[in-house]
């Protein structure tokens, strides 16, 4: 009788699984895929650049041209400069470019194209700040809560600053 | 002596009873990590940061491809992982056009070994990895030898990042 009721009482509960090594297996997996993941990805920017000798034909109505100097940044339109936009607290204000860029792009809105003159002692890091702003601009759509990126001139060629 | 003998029993079987840890979803957890770890790696990237650089962040989301890669450190410039000429050599330079690079860059072109190399070789294309404090001159020098080397569009390498700030 008493070993009956032993033997019911255990049927009742459900059969355990052993998961002791599927666990073993999981611990080392774990840390290893962990170790290896790369949670930095690395993306590209092309760059445009002038075919030497090529001699267009046809003279652009408006050129785009953002000179990047030690003290300050530019805008010049291939003739001359139009605007100057001083440094603030010692860094490039992007936010200014953008908003002049912005402008120009309004007013000649199938223009994609822009230069990027560089002084020779400008750091790689600056001059993809200023690829990074003439290349689109962040906006924040009326009614909506999600950043769209907007394009302004995404074929960019870079060269000396004169 | 009955007593004990039962007592005994009784704690046998208690005994046994014990140990029923619940692993249940310690190892859903671990399921569903292992499973997004091993996608994860599996994407495997054309592009591996590297350690000894730091690339600036940039928003554009354009992927990798496969072309040359010439790396721009503090120290030296390498084409494919081999070092070619030290940077402070390039920045000391005279001429726009830097030899070491573009020769290096054209031997790559001319040797074809396997799959990867061929795709390589192919494309006219090269990925620039750079620190971020590098100079533009030297990063000029360096876009220069390999439009000369024959490779026409250039990439810049960036760190993506989520947002302009």
């Amino acid at each position: 009788m008493a070993r009956k009721h032993h033997y019911r009482a255990h049927s009742k509960e459900p059969p355990e699984l052993d998961v002791t090594t599927f666990l073993n297996l999981m611990v080392v997996l774990v840390p290893f895929l962990l170790i290896t993941a790369v949670f930095s990805r690395i993306t590209i920017m092309e760059l445009n650049l002038p075919e030497g000798a090529g001699g267009s034909v046809d003279k652009p109505v408006i050129s785009v041209e953002v000179i990047v100097r030690e003290k300050f940044l530019e805008i010049g339109n291939g003739k001359g400069v139009v605007a100057n936009i001083p440094k603030v607290n010692g860094e490039y204000n992007l936010q200014r470019l953008s908003e002049l860029l912005k402008k120009i792009k309004e007013n000649y809105p199938d223009k994609t194209d822009a230069t990027i003159l560089l002084e020779p002692d400008i750091e790689y890091d600056y001059m993809i700040k200023v690829m990074d702003a003439v290349r689109s601009f962040e906006t924040l759509p009326p009614g909506s809560t999600e950043i769209v990126k907007a394009e302004l001139f995404p074929d960019m060629s870079i060269g000396f600053a004169p | 002596m009955k007593n004990t003998r039962r007592m005994k029993r009784m704690a046998r079987n208690h005994k046994r009873k014990l140990p029923a840890l619940n692993l249940t979803s310690l190892m859903d957890v671990f399921t569903i990590l292992v499973f997004f770890l091993l996608v994860n790696s599996a994407a495997s990237e054309v592009l591996e940061p590297p350690k000894q650089i730091t690339l600036p962040d940039s928003v554009v989301e354009t992927k990798p491809a496969e072309t040359a890669v010439v790396l721009v450190s503090d120290e030296a410039v390498l084409v494919q992982g081999e070092a070619v000429i030290a940077t402070s050599d390039v920045v000391a330079a005279k001429q726009e056009l830097i030899p070491e690079i573009s020769e290096k860059l054209k031997e790559i072109r001319e040797n074809v070994i396997g799959v990867s190399t061929k795709t390589v070789a192919q494309s006219d294309k090269v990925t620039i990895l750079s620190h971020k404090t590098i100079p533009f001159k030297v990063l000029q020098k360096v876009m220069t030898s390999c439009t000369v080397a024959g490779y026409g569009t250039i990439n810049l390498a960036v760190i993506q990042k989520a947002s302009q700030s």
